[in-house]
């Protein structure tokens, strides 16, 4: 071991033992740092763990979706406009695709009725599939358990529930519903040859903007939503949830830098005392700045690693059971599912550069003030 | 051998409240030898003490140590001379509290980032030789008075110094505890260190160790003759 390390070894064991000595006050500094850091790091891996979920559902989804406006507001489009579409050059298939919204009365939730495009998806009439949260919410806790929905008074229509949707993609499905066609127009009461939107599937991604503009001669008052478009309102979506969340953390980081700023700027009486006696005993300013940033280290650094640790294992493996209701999900349903875990390296070092840094700086200013003193002070 | 010429030192200077703690000190403190620097309180002993262990720099005046003049030396290489040269006893030990005993007698040594388990059977041996080997590992707080005041002496020892400084030892000790001390700067003297001293105890200043007494009374030294 060289003489360098052999001396940060020694000042960080008589650090250690000095920090021992006033356990509860320093416990209760890092349990509240360590808090402070878990609360940040939580709301970013949950909301970074969110997007990336985002990104992984959307990448299955159509290139363009096109819905048809009227006075600005999206409209039923003709199912004749589905053939105009697919004849675009570019265009490999162009889809009408049927979905709505129910709002059902029982659990105040609104489910998203929708017509599978899927063709590995088999339904037969009077069956429905249900994202994860529907059976949940309304207790349809057997298998098998047949799903009742009123649209008025007086009114029960039932759907033989044959499957649920996977876990994997319940950022999205967790309120959806899937019936056939028949059904969803019997539902509804559609007529025969409307569509909701359509789904537009493109060749090649870099000519969406060329399709867009053809697409715009054939059908000059729709409006094309691309998956681009999509991705942006979630991420926005989930932008604005973390920037709530950050918000509140925010808070709680000025109180607590408030805190850190009260132990850094006034050094107790007897802190002092022990500054000037070990610089009496031979140790320079620079010994004692160097113990002093051990100190700042241990206690920062281990809340930090404290703080991280414990938001990982509560985004990752814990389900974020304090943000979900914030961070996921709409109003009444909620998505169950599990983050994949991942770190994202560049937000945990701008955490760990504004949490750690400015309490090691803050500490040292007090100490270097009082390091410098003449060391005679502690013969008087 | 410390030699300090037409040494001042003065606190709050330039204020109203300017105090001349020394005022034209020419001394000179022998080399392996004991010496005692005696006088009332306020009489500038600690303050002397200070100049000569290199923890202060005198207002004007010279001090020499071995020949070399340390008193216009920069703090890192007056921090170097109390690391090496002085081991230092305080007037109220200065132990630090919550650190067990054996932790304190190591400090001194830290900075030097020596081996932990070589710096830790010196500072055995140290507490070993003053009686003090089965309090190694309990918080100072809980020591005697005599007990604390040999910690005290080993800690100042940890890193060999040559010169043992010591600002009233003995201050609230009893008698038996006075001679105990007199029995390990006896010892000391035989490891060949020199020891200075302040006190204004009798039983240390006219002990037969005792080489050399310097009396002081208001910042200056006593040149008159003391009674017999």
């Amino acid at each position: 071991m060289t003489p360098w390390l052999r001396r940060q070894r020694a000042l960080a064991d008589y650090t250690l033992s000095a920090l021992g000595r006033r356990k509860g006050k320093n416990i209760s500094l890092v349990v509240i740092y360590a808090l402070i850091v878990f609360l940040v790091a939580s709301i970013m891996m949950f909301s970074s763990g969110m997007r990336r979920e985002a990104d992984l559902v959307l990448s299955e989804a159509p290139e363009l979706i096109v819905q048809q406006l009227t006075l600005g507001r999206h409209e039923l489009i003709a199912g004749g406009e589905v053939e105009k579409l697919a004849a675009i050059r570019g265009v490999t298939a162009a889809k009408g695709r049927l979905w709505g919204y129910y709002y059902d009365r029982l659990n105040g939730a609104n489910y998203t009725v929708m017509v599978p495009d899927d063709p590995t998806i088999k339904l037969e009439q009077g069956q429905a599939i249900l994202g994860e949260a529907i059976p949940r919410s309304r207790g349809l806790s057997w298998e098998g358990a047949p799903l009742f929905l009123s649209r008025f008074e007086g009114d029960l229509v039932k759907f033989d529930v044959v499957d649920t949707l996977s876990h994997d993609s319940a950022l999205v499905s967790a309120d959806l519903m899937l019936i056939t066609e028949q059904d969803f127009r019997d539902f509804f009461g559609l007529a025969p040859d409307v569509y909701t939107d359509i789904s537009v599937s493109i060749r090649n991604e870099r000519e969406i903007a060329t399709i867009i503009a053809k697409a715009e001669k054939v059908m000059p008052k729709a409006r094309f939503v691309t998956r681009a478009d999509i991705s942006r309102t979630y991420q926005k979506l989930f932008d604005w949830r973390e920037g709530l969340l950050v918000t509140l953390a925010i808070a709680a980081i000025l109180a607590f830098g408030i805190f850190a700023a009260e132990k850094a700027s006034g050094l107790s009486a007897e802190e002092t005392r022990e500054i000037g006696i070990l610089k009496a005993i031979g140790w320079d300013t620079g010994d004692v700045i160097a113990m002093k940033l051990w100190e700042g280290a241990l206690v920062s650094v281990g809340a930090f690693l404290t703080g991280a640790v414990a938001a990982y294992v509560h985004v990752f493996l814990g389900g974020a059971g304090l943000f979900a209701p914030v961070l996921k999900g709409w109003s009444v349903l909620y998505p169950d599912f599990a983050l994949t875990p991942q770190i994202d390296v560049l937000q945990l070092t701008t955490l760990f550069l504004v949490t750690v840094l400015p309490y090691v700086a803050a500490t040292l200013v007090p100490i270097w003030r009082v390091a410098t003193g003449d060391p005679d002070q502690v013969m008087r | 051998m410390i030699t300090l010429s037409a040494v001042t030192k003065l606190y709050n200077e330039g204020r109203p409240n300017q105090m001349a703690a020394l005022d034209g000190i020419d001394l000179t403190v022998p080399g392996d030898a004991v010496t005692v620097l005696t006088g009332p309180s306020g009489s500038g002993k600690t303050t002397l003490l200070s100049l000569i262990g290199c923890m202060a720099r005198p207002t004007s005046g010279r001090v020499h140590l071995n020949g070399d003049m340390v008193s216009g030396l920069p703090e890192s290489f007056l921090t170097g001379l109390r690391r090496t040269t002085f081991g230092f006893v305080f007037q109220r030990f200065n132990l630090v509290r919550g650190l067990s005993v054996i932790e304190n007698v190591r400090l001194p040594a830290v900075p030097l980032g020596p081996d932990h388990v070589e710096l830790t059977e010196r500072a055995m041996a140290r507490l070993e030789h003053l009686g003090l080997a089965d309090k190694a590992d309990i918080p100072v707080e809980y020591l005697s008075g005599g007990e604390t005041q040999r910690a005290a002496i080993a800690r100042a020892l940890i890193n060999d110094a040559p010169i043992l400084i010591a600002d009233e030892p003995t201050a609230n000790l009893d008698t038996v505890l006075v001679n105990r001390f007199l029995d390990i700067v006896a010892d000391l003297r035989a490891e060949g260190r020199t020891v200075i001293m302040t006190s204004h105890d009798p039983r240390i200043f006219t002990a037969s160790l005792v080489d050399n007494v310097v009396r002081m009374v208001d910042g200056r030294l006593d040149t008159e003759e003391a009674p017999a």
